[in-house]
C-alpha cells in the first residue's frame, strides 16, 4: 500500500496522456458491456419462451407468409391442441400524433410491437396474458379493438377508450384510406411467474379487423400451435412440416424459443458482428494501453534507473510499472462500467431503439457482463504494461544510466 | 579525524586485482586492468583521471550497480560480485547511498517524498519514515523546502535533496560521481562542504568521482585513474 501515492504521482505526470488512455479504456469497456448486454439478452430470449407453444412459419423466410388453409389442416394434427394465426403488423404511430393520414407516414422511431391475432385460441393459450374479463369482453365485440401491455399504456399514457393510429411499413398491409385505427378496449398484464419472456409492451388486434382492412388479402404470418404434451414438441413439429413438404409454402416448425432466436436473427448474425466489433475495438485499445505505458516507461529510464540504484529489485520496479498499467484498467473500466449502466438503463426509452429493446426478455446490465467487463479492463491494462515492466526489470542500471 | 587513513582503521572498500571487460558490438573493450583499492572506514577519497580512465566504472563497482569481470570488489565486508541481483539491490539500499551528477531527483514527487523514497523499502512506518526524511534535509538544510518539487528548487537545492536521499537509510558509505559537475562554483562549494560535514560529523565514507581539482581538493586522499590503472596517489 505504500507504494499506492508513488504510483498514482505518477500516472499524474502526463495526465493528458493519462486521461486519454483512461478515456479509451472506458469507451472500450462501455462498448464492451453494451454489446454483451444485448447479445446476452438475444440469448436469454432464445432460452425462454414456452415449451407447450410451437411457431410455424414459412420455411423460406418470416418475410412469407402461409395460406389460411393450413390452419385446419395443422389443427387436425395429432397432439395441436389449439392453432392460432398471428401476424406481425409492423405499424408505427404516424408523425403527428391522433392524425388519420396525410401527415407525413409512420414515424418509425415511436416503433413498438404490434401483433394481428385470432383472439380467441390465442389468449387461450396464452394465459400469462391477464386481462381484466369486462375489457376482453369489450375487445372482442369491438373490431378496432386492441388490447396493450401496461408497459405500452405506461409508455404513451394511454388508458382504455383511447383512439390511435397505426401505419404499417409492409406494402400489403398499407390502405389507401390512410393508416389503421385503434381503439384500446383492455389493458393486460404479463404475467413473468408463468412466462418469463412475456412481454408487457405489446399490442395485439384484431386479425379479422387486418383481414377485411386489405381486402381479404392477408394471409398468415405464422400459426402458433398449442400442444396437448410438451414432451411431443419435436414430433408435432416433424409432422407439421412433413405435411406442407412438397406445397408451394413449406413450413418450418419450432419452439417459441427458437422462432424467438429466429426471428432476431433477420438482422444478419449479429452476434457474430457484434463480437467481431467488440474484438476489434479490444485490440485497438490494447495496442493504445501499450503505447502509452510503452512511452511513460521509455521516458523514465533515468528514474526507472535510480530506483534500481536506491535499491529496488528488479521485480519491485516491475510491481510498480504494473501497477500503474492496471490503475489506468481498473480506471478506466470502472468509468466504463458507469457509462453502460446508464446507457443501458437509458435504452429502453430511447426512441428507435426501445421497440427493439424491449422486446427483450430480460434487458439489463447483468453482473456477470459488468465482471466480464471489468475484468477485460484489468486484463487489458496487465498485458499493456507486462512488456515494458519486463524490460524495465531486465534493464541493467549502468546501461541507463549511461543513456542520460 | 582518527580514522581517515589511519593504519588501524577498518578497511570499508577492498578492491582486488578487478578487471571490468565491456563489450561493444563484437568489440572488447577493457575498462579496468588488474585494479586494486582500499579505502578505510571514514576516509573520503576523490578519484580523478581523465574521461575512459575507469573511474565511474569503479564507483559502479563499489556501489554494486555493476560486477566486475574477474577480481573480488568487497565493500563493508560483503563480496558484492558474489550477490545475486535481488540480494545484492537489498544490499545496496542498506549499505550504500548515492549521488549523481545530474542530480536525478523524481520529478513528480516532493523533495521530502524524493528523499523518503529508500525507506519504502524498509519496514518503517509512514510516520516515521517522513520523520526520517525530514531530518535528512534538516541536515541538509532543506527542511522549508520540504513540499518544492524538483522544477521549484535551483541546482545546489536539488544535489543537496539528492545528497539527503543519499544519507537517509544511514548507509556506510557515499558514492558520488561528479556532484559539482553541474553547478556553479558557489553552489559546488556548498556541496562539497556537506559533503566534508558528512564525513567528519557523521562519519561516511565518502567516494567521489571528479574531475575538478578543487572539488578534489576537499578530500583526504586523491587517487588518480589511468587507463584502467591506478596511476599515482597523492
Amino acid at each position: 500500500m505504500k507504494f499506492v501515492p508513488f504510483v498514482l504521482k505518477h500516472l499524474r505526470r502526463n495526465w493528458v496522456r493519462t486521461l486519454s488512455t483512461i478515456v479509451g479504456m472506458a469507451v472500450c469497456i462501455f462498448l464492451f458491456c453494451t454489446l454483451r448486454t444485448v447479445l446476452t439478452a438475444m440469448d436469454s430470449a432464445r432460452e425462454l419462451g414456452s415449451v407447450t407453444r410451437l411457431a410455424t412459419r414459412h420455411a423460406v423466410s418470416l418475410v412469407y407468409n402461409l395460406p389460411l388453409s393450413y390452419e385446419e389442416r395443422i389443427h387436425r394434427l395429432p397432439g395441436v391442441k389449439r392453432v392460432a394465426i398471428s401476424t406481425w403488423f409492423g405499424g408505427a404511430l404516424p408523425l403527428k400524433k391522433e392524425s388519420k393520414s396525410g401527415t407525413g407516414g409512420p414515424d418509425f422511431s415511436n416503433f413498438f410491437t404490434n401483433l394481428s391475432v385470432e383472439d380467441e385460441p390465442y389468449f387461450q393459450m396464452h394465459p400469462e396474458l391477464v386481462v381484466p374479463a369486462d375489457e376482453m369482453k369489450a375487445y372482442r365485440e369491438d373490431l378496432r379493438g386492441c388490447l396493450i401491455g401496461r408497459g405500452l399504456a405506461r409508455q404513451y399514457g394511454w388508458k382504455v377508450g383511447d383512439t390511435f393510429y397505426l401505419e404499417s411499413f409492409i406494402p400489403p398491409y398499407r390502405r389507401r384510406e390512410g393508416p389503421f385505427e385503434f381503439v384500446v378496449r383492455g389493458i393486460y398484464d404479463a404475467d413473468m411467474v408463468r412466462d418469463p419472456a412475456a412481454d408487457n409492451r405489446v399490442m395485439y388486434f384484431h386479425y379479422k379487423y387486418l383481414y377485411e382492412g386489405t381486402g381479404h388479402q392477408t394471409e398468415a404470418g405464422i400459426y402458433v400451435v398449442e400442444l396437448d404434451d410438451p414432451g411431443q414438441a419435436a414430433a408435432v413439429a416433424k409432422s407439421i412440416d412433413a405435411l406442407f413438404e412438397n406445397s408451394d409454402a413449406a413450413t418450418k416448425s419450432e419452439t417459441e424459443a427458437a422462432f424467438r432466436a429466429d426471428f432476431n436473427a433477420l438482422i444478419g448474425n449479429l452476434g457474430l458482428l457484434v463480437n467481431s466489433i467488440g474484438l476489434a475495438v479490444i485490440f485497438t485499445i490494447l495496442l493504445v494501453t501499450a503505447n502509452t505505458m510503452s512511452m511513460a516507461v521509455r521516458e523514465r529510464r533515468t528514474e526507472i534507473a535510480v530506483l534500481k540504484t536506491l535499491g529496488f529489485s528488479g521485480r519491485q520496479v516491475m510491481g510498480l510499472i504494473l501497477s500503474e498499467a492496471l490503475v489506468i484498467g481498473a480506471l478506466g473500466g470502472a468509468i466504463g462500467l458507469g457509462l453502460a449502466t446508464l446507457i443501458v438503463g437509458a435504452m429502453p426509452k430511447v426512441p428507435g431503439l426501445s421497440g427493439f429493446v424491449n422486446g427483450l426478455p430480460n434487458f439489463g446490465l447483468h453482473w456477470q457482463v459488468s465482471s466480464q467487463g471489468l475484468g477485460m479492463a484489468l486484463f487489458i491494462g496487465l498485458a499493456a504494461g507486462f512488456i515494458p515492466a519486463l524490460s524495465a526489470y531486465r534493464s541493467r542500471i549502468t546501461e541507463m544510466l549511461r543513456q542520460i | 579525524m582518527a580514522t581517515n587513513g589511519s593504519p588501524a582503521a577498518k578497511v570499508a572498500v577492498d578492491v582486488q586485482n578487478v578487471r571490468k571487460v565491456y563489450y561493444r558490438d563484437s568489440q572488447e573493450i577493457l575498462v579496468l586492468d588488474g585494479m586494486n583499492l582500499q579505502v578505510p572506514e571514514g576516509e573520503f577519497l576523490a578519484l580523478m583521471g581523465p574521461s575512459g580512465s575507469g573511474k565511474t566504472t569503479l564507483l559502479n563497482l563499489i556501489a554494486g550497480i555493476d560486477r566486475p569481470t574477474s577480481g573480488q570488489v568487497r565493500v563493508v565486508g560483503t563480496d558484492v560480485g558474489q550477490l545475486s541481483e535481488s540480494a545484492l539491490a537489498r544490499w545496496r539500499s542498506r549499505n550504500v547511498g548515492f549521488i549523481f551528477q545530474f542530480y536525478n531527483l523524481i520529478p513528480v514527487l516532493s523533495a521530502v517524498d524524493n528523499v523518503e523514497l529508500p525507506l519504502l523499502l524498509t519496514s518503517l512506518p509512514r510516520k516515521q519514515r517522513r520523520d526520517r526524511a525530514l531530518t535528512a534535509l534538516r541536515v541538509v538544510g532543506l527542511a522549508d523546502r520540504a513540499s518544492h518539487y524538483p522544477r521549484q528548487l535551483s541546482g545546489g537545492q536539488e544535489q543537496r535533496v539528492a545528497i539527503a536521499r543519499a544519507i537517509v537509510a544511514d548507509p556506510g558509505i557515499i558514492v558520488a560521481d561528479e556532484p559539482t559537475g553541474d553547478l556553479d562554483a558557489k553552489s559546488a562549494e556548498e556541496i562539497l562542504q556537506l559533503m566534508v560535514t558528512l564525513n567528519t560529523e557523521f562519519k561516511k565514507t565518502i567516494v567521489m568521482v571528479t574531475h575538478d581539482p578543487r572539488a578534489a581538493g576537499h578530500a583526504h586522499t586523491q587517487k588518480h585513474l589511468e587507463k584502467g590503472v591506478m596511476a599515482e596517489s597523492k
